[in-house]
């Protein structure tokens, strides 16, 4: 047998091509004025081509579609579609042909081929077409497995396979940050600001087409990319709706836990599942990909077993004047507390009444606002430090110095 | 760039394999036996690995037919086909491939008894192979196998980033619920993120600043990541993003080439320059300029000025000093005191030259604003034209050809080796030799599309200038006539892609104002003129060609000083000045600068659309203004840009003002445009079927539409009828080849010949011949991929 032509003994060949969507001809005009050398040959040769847009010839972005040129780069996300082709190059009529196209990756294998019937006959230079599409949906190794089998006028059963490796890669890189909003001013919930950073990691610009934040159960979500004109909003990015290259988009969302969840916000602890970034963009003419997030998780802030928050303070004070500032004081541990309050002036804050006093009793999840009165010393922004809770039952202090700053400015100027 | 086409045969002698060399077909096995079933199994990598295999080809074990492969080796990336190339590095990879495919293909019941014993080979042979090289599928995650086929995935991903401290990403519809957690902690305590993470700069309104950043996690555990992440490619080549490299496969266009000159400079010319100026260009015709010796040529050239009845040098439109750059050849490697060899020409001084010199269309053509530094020299050579003006040769323009000559016909040579010497000798088209050694002869050249020979001509016709091949650093002098030469030249450089050689040459000529471009440094032979005799053109050719080569910044760059000296000279037209600022009494009706300018802007814009979509749409909308009746045309562009970005809902609306913009207009064009417009909406949301049906509309108006035939073919292949395509191209081609065989539609055409058939050597041959027949010598055959 010879193995050198083992091509020749089959009748049918087997073809098969990426189709990435097509992209638009380009020209490279150069162009020159009637008083120069060529006169207007270069601006006739332009008129001439046809896949000049006439009327407008300098245009480079033309109409005139072309077929992708080679394999590309296929992204995670995105749906690969390919043409297969299977040709009778004989010149004899083969039977019962039967193409499979199986795509193998490195956890499963599908089968993309649009019907699995056999097809009864191929008459010479005839071919069975097949185009296939698939979302790919994980990175690394795929193997697009295509087998043909057949049989010749003969009766003779044959069949071929061939094989085609590709490698799919990350389109995008996504960073995530939180930001707690401690229960501050607004004393109502515990927002959560979550900075996303999108990078597109591919070779191509990409458009954004929707880049949204899909919240867990517990929170609702308020987009922050867009800035409210009167012409309506308009997206903080303005105009640049694409992404080059290797740029970085930051999108910002706000999370505010439902109400159900707030009523216990202060005592919330541990690991909250926020939610899910959902990212859909398109590159040329219209290609499609589609990514989510795994689900994005933070790590509730810790408030210890007594959490002191601060429910008003003023922003601006007048040196050495008295202010009042609202505290909320709440347990957030199983068992109920007897509280004695402290209050240590600092090299700035000086604490107005009576140190040590007795605030009684303070069940589970329970809270009490607390008014107190300080002023400060020192121009300039200055930390309200020096709070001090101790826990009678066990004998246990609790620390809170930077509750809060306030600007203390000299009373001068304040009034004027 | 080729990719790996990697064949395995399942006869291979396990031995010979192991070997790991597969360039011969090793004999049949014992197992062999059966002849019923031909066992046939290619693999072919598809991945990134394109960069390294130039040498592969050397090794196939069933490419029977070289022509075949040749075919291969232009299409490899896409058509995948069935001329195997292999290669050593990759029989390992082999071994582990097949064991997992046979694997999978194990289960398969659908196997005859035959093809089991095959599988028993198979499984024979990729333990053989395991001993060799330890690539099992078992491995492919390991760390160890990053490293190992790192190499074949480096160039695709050269441009990914480090991928330090990323969420990881997944698809939607089945793996979101079964990612493991993510390791995300959110201390208060924590003030810092963990080590990798970039810190975001911190809000401060937020009283708790703290960072959770999300730890790396891979996207499965199988270890398939794990290549990308680790790669070492990865870091070290992040900084060039926005260069696209031209060997790094991209599905999509590169920015790169977006738009050229949204401008109609005939409406500029007609609108400003009577026939006179326009056909007043003086032809140094020299019959000799063939010969190869330049030396002589200059001498010769020199001995000829001055006389315009000297019947080597014909002058044609009557302006006797510029016949020839007197001063220039007499320079030797240190400047002369330039007055003195001025003073030796100052009876050509003609009053009617003179005057015809300082015509106001030539005045305003020519008007320039030199640098500070230019003009100094300038200003010295004015006023001292009796003694010495010594000029540092570094501020002078040395050009000469930095090839000698490209001339070639890569449609001969294609014939020559695919047709054979008979047919190539029918082949004829003209070149340097066969025409007139003159304007004449290369504006034939350039008008039958043999622009390689042009610019051959254009080399010769400069060395009868003294600035031929090597004269590059040796003093010259410029006349109207040198510098159009090389304008031509360039720009045909330009034209036919040859980015890299225009740039070497446009090199001598620095930003284009040294002295001695401009008419003041001649004032004997221009006596009285101002200006630049730098082509307009030229500048923004020179500002146009950083960007071919990858490098827009620059030619942002360039455009703007351009801009900026544009704007200069408005200003001083508008205080009535004349356009250098000087004191001149500027009729009136010659203050037009504005119009004669008003290009200057949209080429200055221009540029940024070629990788800038949002100034390229801003630049569009200018365009717009001065170009009302463009106006159709120019939203139809704009919205194909965005329809480029994918920004499908934007190039709807676009086009939609380009259907309001029509609707007052009726005419076939219009209509047209808004049936193909509607056609490319329907491309961008992936309905071939829908787009295919508006083309068809369009063909039905006006049947010989090149793009929408051409555009109706490629969607048919979208829906797969491979050969209904084939026939709608064809057809077209066949219908009017003079008209239909571009460079796009060819490349189409071959594509789907090699999609098609086994056989698609011989019908991409009948397009070479197609092609012999109308196009010149400036055709682009790689459209053929015939090799």
């Amino acid at each position: 047998m010879d193995v050198n032509q083992p091509k020749q003994e089959h009748l049918l060949a087997l073809k098969v091509m990426r189709l990435t969507k097509p992209t638009l001809f380009t020209n490279i005009p150069v162009t020159c004025e009637e008083r120069d050398l060529p006169g207007n040959l270069f601006n006739q040769l332009m008129k001439d081509d046809p896949s000049t847009v006439k009327g407008a010839e300098t245009l480079m972005l033309g109409e005139m579609l072309t077929l992708p040129q080679n394999f590309g780069n296929i992204f995670l996300g995105e749906t690969f579609s390919s043409y297969i082709s299977v040709h009778n190059d004989s010149s004899q009529v083969v039977k019962d042909i039967l193409v499979k196209a199986d795509l193998q990756t490195s956890s499963q294998r599908l089968n993309l081929s649009a019907s699995s019937a056999a097809v009864a006959e191929l008459k010479p230079d005839c071919c069975i077409d097949d185009v296939i599409h698939h979302e790919v949906k994980e990175i690394g190794t795929h193997i697009l497995v295509c087998a043909v089998s057949y049989t010749t006028q003969t009766g003779e059963k044959m069949y071929f396979r061939k094989f085609f490796k590709f490698q799919v890669l990350k389109p995008l890189d996504v960073k995530t940050k939180f930001y707690n909003a401690e229960s501050d001013l607004s004393s109502v919930t515990d927002e959560v600001f979550l900075e996303a950073q999108i990078q597109n990691i591919t070779t191509s610009p990409m458009f954004m087409e929707k880049v949204s934040l899909e919240p867990s159960m517990m929170y609702n979500v308020a987009e922050l990319n867009t800035v409210d004109t009167a012409g309506g909003s308009e997206s903080t990015f303005g105009a640049r709706t694409y992404l080059q290259p290797m740029d970085t988009r930051q999108y910002l969302y706000c999370l505010k836990p439902k109400q159900e969840f707030a009523e216990k916000a202060g005592v919330i602890k541990g690991v909250t599942v926020i939610g899910k970034l959902d990212i859909v963009w398109k590159t040329n003419l219209g290609e499609r990909g589609r990514l989510q997030t795994s689900q994005l998780q933070r790590m509730a802030p810790g408030y210890g077993d007594v959490r002191l928050s601060l429910e008003t303070i003023p922003d601006t004070v007048n040196l050495e004047e008295p202010f009042d500032i609202t505290c909320k004081i709440t347990n957030c541990s199983e068992r109920t507390m007897d509280l004695v309050l402290e209050m240590c002036n600092t090299n700035s804050i000086h604490w107005c009444g009576v140190s040590g006093r007795q605030l009684g009793k303070l069940h589970p999840s329970s809270s009490l606002h607390l008014a107190l009165t300080l002023l400060s010393s020192v121009q300039g922004l200055q930390s309200v430090s020096g709070l001090r809770l101790t826990d009678t039952f066990l004998k246990r202090t609790y620390e809170y110095d930077d509750i809060a700053q306030v600007c203390v400015v000299s009373s001068e100027i304040k009034q004027s | 760039p080729s990719s790996l086409l990697m064949l395995s045969d399942p006869r291979r002698d396990p031995s010979s394999a192991a070997s790991g060399s597969c360039a011969r077909a090793a004999p049949p096995g014992p197992q062999q036996t059966q002849e019923e079933i031909l066992f046939h199994e290619e693999t072919i990598d598809l991945g990134g690995d394109e960069f390294e295999s130039e040498g592969n080809e050397t090794v196939s074990e069933d490419s029977n037919n070289f022509v075949d492969k040749l075919n291969e080796q232009m299409m490899e990336s896409v058509i995948i086909s069935d001329s195997p190339n292999n290669s050593e590095d990759d029989t390992g990879e082999l071994g582990c491939l097949q064991e997992m495919v046979d694997q999978m293909e194990a289960k398969d019941n659908q196997k005859s008894q035959t093809e089991v014993d095959k599988e028993e080979f198979l499984s024979n042979e990729s333990e053989t192979e395991h001993e060799e090289t330890p690539k099992d599928i078992s491995e492919i995650g390991t760390d160890d196998q990053a490293s190992l086929k790192e190499e074949s995935i480096q160039e695709a991903v050269k441009e990914e980033p480090k991928l330090g401290n990323n969420v990881s990403v997944e698809t939607k519809p089945n793996n979101s619920g079964e990612s493991t957690p993510e390791h995300q902690i959110l201390s208060p305590s924590t003030t810092k993120p963990s080590s990798e993470a970039e810190p975001i700069p911190v809000c401060t309104i937020f009283s708790q600043a703290n960072s959770a950043s999300s730890q790396p996690q891979l996207f499965l555990p199988d270890g398939f990541e794990s290549q990308m992440v680790k790669s070492p490619s990865f870091s070290s080549i992040i900084e060039t993003p926005v260069k696209s490299n031209p060997q790094v496969v991209q599905p999509s266009p590169s920015l790169s080439k977006f738009f050229g000159d949204t401008v109609n400079t005939n409406t500029l010319a007609s609108d400003f320059f009577d026939s006179f100026t326009t056909s007043n260009f003086i032809s140094v015709s020299n019959p000799n300029a063939s010969s190869s010796v330049p030396e002589q040529m200059a001498s010769l050239s020199n001995g000829g000025d001055g006389s315009s009845s000297n019947p080597t040098f014909p002058v044609q439109n009557g302006r006797p000093e510029a016949g020839g750059p007197p001063s220039s050849l007499e320079i030797t490697q240190s400047p002369k005191p330039f007055s003195q060899i001025q003073a030796v020409f100052a009876g050509t001084d003609d009053p009617f030259a003179t005057a015809l010199n300082m015509s106001e269309l030539d005045r305003r053509n020519d008007a320039w604003i030199p640098s500070e530094e230019t003009r100094n020299v300038l200003i010295s050579v004015a006023t001292q034209q009796y003694s010495a003006v010594f000029i540092d040769k570094e501020n002078l323009t040395m050009p000469g050809l930095k090839f000698d000559n490209i001339q070639g016909d890569a449609v001969k040579d294609l014939m020559l080796r695919f047709l054979g010497e008979q047919a190539a000798v029918k082949r004829q088209v003209l070149n340097a030799n066969s025409v007139e050694q003159s304007f004449v002869g290369l504006k034939q050249l350039i008008s039958s599309k043999n622009w390689r020979a042009a610019v051959d001509l254009c080399g010769r016709l400069l060395t009868a200038h003294g600035q031929g091949y090597k004269k590059s650093g040796l003093p010259a002098s410029h006349t109207t006539d040198s510098l159009q030469l090389w304008f031509v030249r360039l720009a045909l450089l330009v034209k036919l892609n040859l980015f890299q050689s225009a740039e070497m040459e446009f090199e001598p000529f620095g930003n284009l104002d040294q002295p001695d471009l401009y008419y003041e440094y001649y004032p004997n032979v221009y006596p009285g003129r101002k200006g630049s005799m730098v082509p307009f053109s030229m500048r923004i050719l020179h500002a146009e060609l950083p960007q071919y080569l990858g490098n827009p910044q620059e030619s942002l760059d360039r455009l703007h000083s351009m801009k900026i000296i544009c704007a200069k000279i408005l200003e001083n037209l508008e205080q009535g000045l004349a356009e250098d600022g000087s004191m001149t009494n500027i009729a009136q009706e010659n203050r037009q600068g504005k119009f004669f300018l008003k290009p200057f802007f949209f080429f200055t814009k221009s540029v940024f659309l070629l990788f800038d979509y949002v100034l390229a749409v801003d630049a569009y909308h200018s365009v717009m203004k001065y170009y009302p009746q463009q106006e159709p045309q120019l939203l139809s562009g704009i919205g194909r840009i965005f329809l480029q970005i994918g920004d499908i809902k934007t190039a709807e609306k676009y086009f939609q003002d380009v259907e309001k913009a029509t609707h007052k207009l009726d005419g076939l064009q219009s209509q047209i445009m808004v049936l193909m417009n509607r056609a490319f909406l329907h491309l961008g949301q992936n309905n071939f079927a829908e787009a295919h049906r508006f083309f068809t509309e369009i063909l039905k108006i006006d049947s010989s539409n090149a793009v929408a035939n051409n555009n109706a073919a490629v969607c048919l292949l979208y829906l797969g009828k491979l050969k209904d395509s084939l026939r709608q191209l064809e057809g077209m081609v066949q219908q009017d080849p003079q008209h239909y065989l571009h460079e796009s539609v060819l490349f189409n055409l071959t594509t789907m010949y090699e999609l098609e058939s086994s056989r698609s050597m011989q019908k991409k041959q009948a397009l070479l011949e197609a092609v012999a027949i109308k196009e010149g010598d400036s055709f682009n055959t790689q459209c053929l991929k015939l090799g």
